[in-house]
C-alpha cells in the first residue's frame, strides 16, 4: 500500500506547523505506524530541535538531492519513540538548492519507506512551499484563531486546492476563556470562514513551549492532555470518527494557581 | 520607471534639505514571532510621539499589516502598483485613522513576492526617506525573495525574536544574512517572567548570550495584544496598557528620547489573574 503523504502548511509563520509535525507524527508512530518526518524548510530548519536531535544530523535533504549520500544514510531514527524517524533539512543553503522535481523525488521515495510522510512545510508561499507541497497528496492546514493567520490560511488553501490536494485544518492554540469573552475567533468562526473540514483542536498550553524547547514532543508525556488531543488527531487521520472535546476555559482555582489554561 | 515615486517637494529648488528618514527593517527569520504587530506599535508609538512615519508591508501575497492597522478597507492601491506605475505614491498611502502623520503602504495580496523588483523596491524605500522620519520595513518570515527585498533599502534592523529556542536560532540566521552594514537591534517579543522564573522559558539573558545585539525592548506575553491585534487598534496607543507602555520606550530609544535599558516586564500578579486583568 502507498504511503500517505502529507503536508502541514499554514502560510503564516509561527501558528504551529513544526510542533504538529512533530507531535501528530509520533503519535502515528506511537500508533504502530512507520512514520518520516521531512524538514522542507531549507535554511531556517527546526524540526529537529523540536524532536531533539540536532546533535546527530549527518547529513540533510539537500545532500541526499545533490547525490552526496543516500537516503536511508540521512534519515535519523527517534530513540524515544520506535518508527519514527526525520530527514532535516540544510541549514546553510537556501531554498532554490532543490527544485520541485527533485523534492518530490524524495518524498515518493520516502513513501516507499513507510506508511506516512509528514511534511514540514516552511511559512510564507514561495519557492520553499513550492517544494513542501510537490510530493504531497494530501495536507493539514494549521492556522490560530487570529483574524492575519486565517486570511494567509485561506489563501494557502487557495493554492492547494488549485493543486488538487484534499485538506484538513487544525485550530492551533485556542483560549477558550478568550472565545467565551469574545476577544478571540472561535473553532466554527474559523471553519466556516476557511470553508474546511476540521482535523483537530489545539488548546493553548504553556507547556508546550517547555517541551519544545527542551526538544519532546508533548505526546512522550501520557499525563498531558495535548498527548491525548495529538493522540486524536492521529487516529482522525488513520480514518477513524473521533468526537471532538469540548474545552472548557480553566476554572476559577486553575486560574489562581497557574494551571495550564 | 521610478520619476513618478520620486516626490514632488524633493524636486523644488527652494525647499530646505530635509534631512533623510531612517530605514528600519523588521525581521525575524521564524515567523508568528511578532513582526507585524511590531511594525505597527513601534511605527504608530513613533508617529503618536511627532514623527513622520511610513509602514511598508513587504510580505506580498500575504499582507496582514493593513489588517493589525485596522486599515484594511481603505486600501485602494499597493506597493506593486506603484512599482508597476499603476497608482502613485500618494494614491497609494492610506493614512491612518488615529495618528495623521502614520501612513501605511500595503502589499499586493494576490501577487508573488517574485514579481518585485528589487532595484526598484530599493528605490521606492529610498524615494520615502526623502519624505518621513522613519521607514519602518514590515519583513516576511522565511529567508527567501521577500526577505532579500525587504532588507534592501534599510541600513537599520530590528529583529525580533521570542524566548524559544528555535526563534533564536532563525534569529541568529537572519543576523548572519543581515551583514555588517546595518545597525541590528533587538526586541524580546512574548515573554512570560512566570515561566521565567520556574525554568520553563529561555531569559532574556539566555537569548541575548546567543545573539548578543542590543536590547531595543522586552514585551511581555499580554491577552491585550491579541484583542488590540484582532480589533486592528495599535496598543501602543492605549495610554493605560502596560504593553503599549513597553513600546512607546521602544520608541523612544529609537529616536534617542531614552537612553536607559529596557526592563523586565512585571509579572502578573494574584489579583491580575484572578480578576483578569492585563
Amino acid at each position: 500500500m502507498a504511503a500517505r503523504r502529507i503536508v502541514v502548511t499554514s502560510g503564516k509563520g509561527g501558528v504551529g506547523k513544526t510542533t504538529t509535525t512533530a507531535n501528530v507524527g509520533a503519535a502515528l508512530a506511537q500508533r504502530g505506524h512507520r512514520v518520516v518526518l521531512v524538514d522542507a524548510d531549507i535554511g531556517l530548519r527546526n524540526l529537529d530541535l523540536v524532536l531533539g536531535v540536532e546533535k546527530r544530523i549527518v547529513f540533510d535533504l539537500v545532500e541526499v538531492v545533490e547525490g552526496r549520500c543516500q537516503l536511508r544514510q540521512a534519515l535519523i531514527k527517534d530513540k524515544r519513540i520506535e518508527n519514527l524517524a526525520i530527514l532535516p533539512a540544510a541549514q546553510t543553503r537556501d531554498k532554490t538548492a532543490v527544485s520541485e522535481l527533485q523534492f518530490a523525488d524524495v518524498v515518493t521515495q520516502l513513501g516507499e519507506l513507510c506508511d506516512y510522510v509528514l511534511i514540514d512545510c516552511p511559512a510564507g508561499i514561495e519557492h520553499g512551499f513550492r517544494n513542501a507541497i510537490a510530493g504531497a497528496t494530501e495536507a493539514v492546514v494549521v492556522t490560530t484563531p487570529e483574524v492575519s493567520a486565517i486570511r494567509d490560511a485561506d489563501r494557502v488553501i487557495g493554492k492547494l486546492r488549485e493543486r488538487g490536494l484534499s485538506l484538513r485544518v487544525i485550530v492551533n492554540r485556542i483560549r477558550p476563556e478568550m472565545v467565551r469573552s469574545g476577544d478571540m475567533l472561535s473553532v466554527d468562526d474559523v471553519t466556516d470562514i476557511l470553508s474546511a473540514e476540521l482535523l483537530g483542536i489545539v488548546p493553548d498550553d504553556a507547556e508546550i513551549i517547555d517541551t519544545t524547547n527542551r526538544g519532546e514532543p508533548v505526546v512522550l508525556n501520557v499525563e498531558s492532555r495535548l498527548a491525548a488531543i495529538y493522540t486524536k488527531i492521529a487516529r482522525r487521520l488513520e480514518g477513524e470518527v473521533v468526537p471532538f472535546t469540548a474545552l472548557n476555559p480553566p476554572g476559577f482555582f486553575e486560574r489562581i494557581f497557574g494551571k495550564a489554561g | 520607471m521610478l520619476h513618478d515615486v520620486i516626490p514632488q517637494e524633493a524636486a523644488a529648488p527652494d525647499a530646505p534639505a530635509k534631512p533623510r528618514g531612517r530605514a528600519i527593517v523588521v525581521t525575524s527569520g521564524k515567523g508568528g514571532v511578532g513582526k507585524t504587530t511590531t511594525t505597527a506599535n513601534v511605527g504608530a508609538a513613533l508617529a503618536a510621539a511627532g514623527a513622520s512615519v511610513v509602514l511598508v508591508d513587504a510580505d506580498v501575497g500575504l499582507r496582514n499589516l493593513d489588517i493589525v492597522m485596522g486599515l484594511e478597507a481603505r486600501v485602494r492601491h499597493h506597493v506593486l502598483d506603484v512599482l508597476e506605475n499603476k497608482a502613485t505614491l500618494d494614491e497609494a498611502l492610506v493614512t491612518d485613522k488615529r495618528v495623521p502623520q502614520l501612513k501605511l503602504l500595503a502589499a499586493a495580496q494576490t501577487r508573488e513576492k517574485d514579481d518585485v523588483d528589487t532595484a526598484a523596491f530599493r528605490a521606492l524605500i529610498d524615494s520615502l526617506r526623502s519624505r518621513f522620519d522613519y521607514v519602518l520595513i514590515d519583513c516576511p518570515a522565511g529567508i527567501e525573495m521577500g526577505f532579500a527585498n525587504a532588507i534592501v533599502g534599510a541600513d537599520e534592523a530590528i529583529v525580533v525574536c521570542t524566548p524559544e529556542v528555535s526563534a533564536v536560532r532563525d534569529a541568529d540566521r537572519v543576523v548572519g544574512l543581515l551583514g555588517d552594514t546595518r545597525k541590528v537591534h533587538l526586541i524580546v517579543n512574548r515573554l512570560r517572567p512566570e515561566l521565567v522564573r520556574k525554568g520553563k522559558m529561555l531569559s532574556v539573558e539566555d537569548v541575548n548570550a546567543i545573539l548578543r545585539l542590543p536590547l531595543l525592548g522586552i514585551i511581555a506575553d499580554a491577552p491585550d495584544v491579541i484583542v488590540s491585534t484582532n480589533k486592528g487598534e495599535p496598543v501602543a496607543l492605549d495610554a493605560a496598557s502596560p504593553v503599549g507602555s513597553a513600546y512607546r520606550a521602544i520608541a523612544e530609544r529609537i529616536s534617542g528620547a531614552r537612553t536607559d535599558a529596557p526592563a523586565i516586564p512585571r509579572e502578573r500578579s494574584f489579583f491580575d489573574k484572578l480578576f483578569g486583568s492585563r
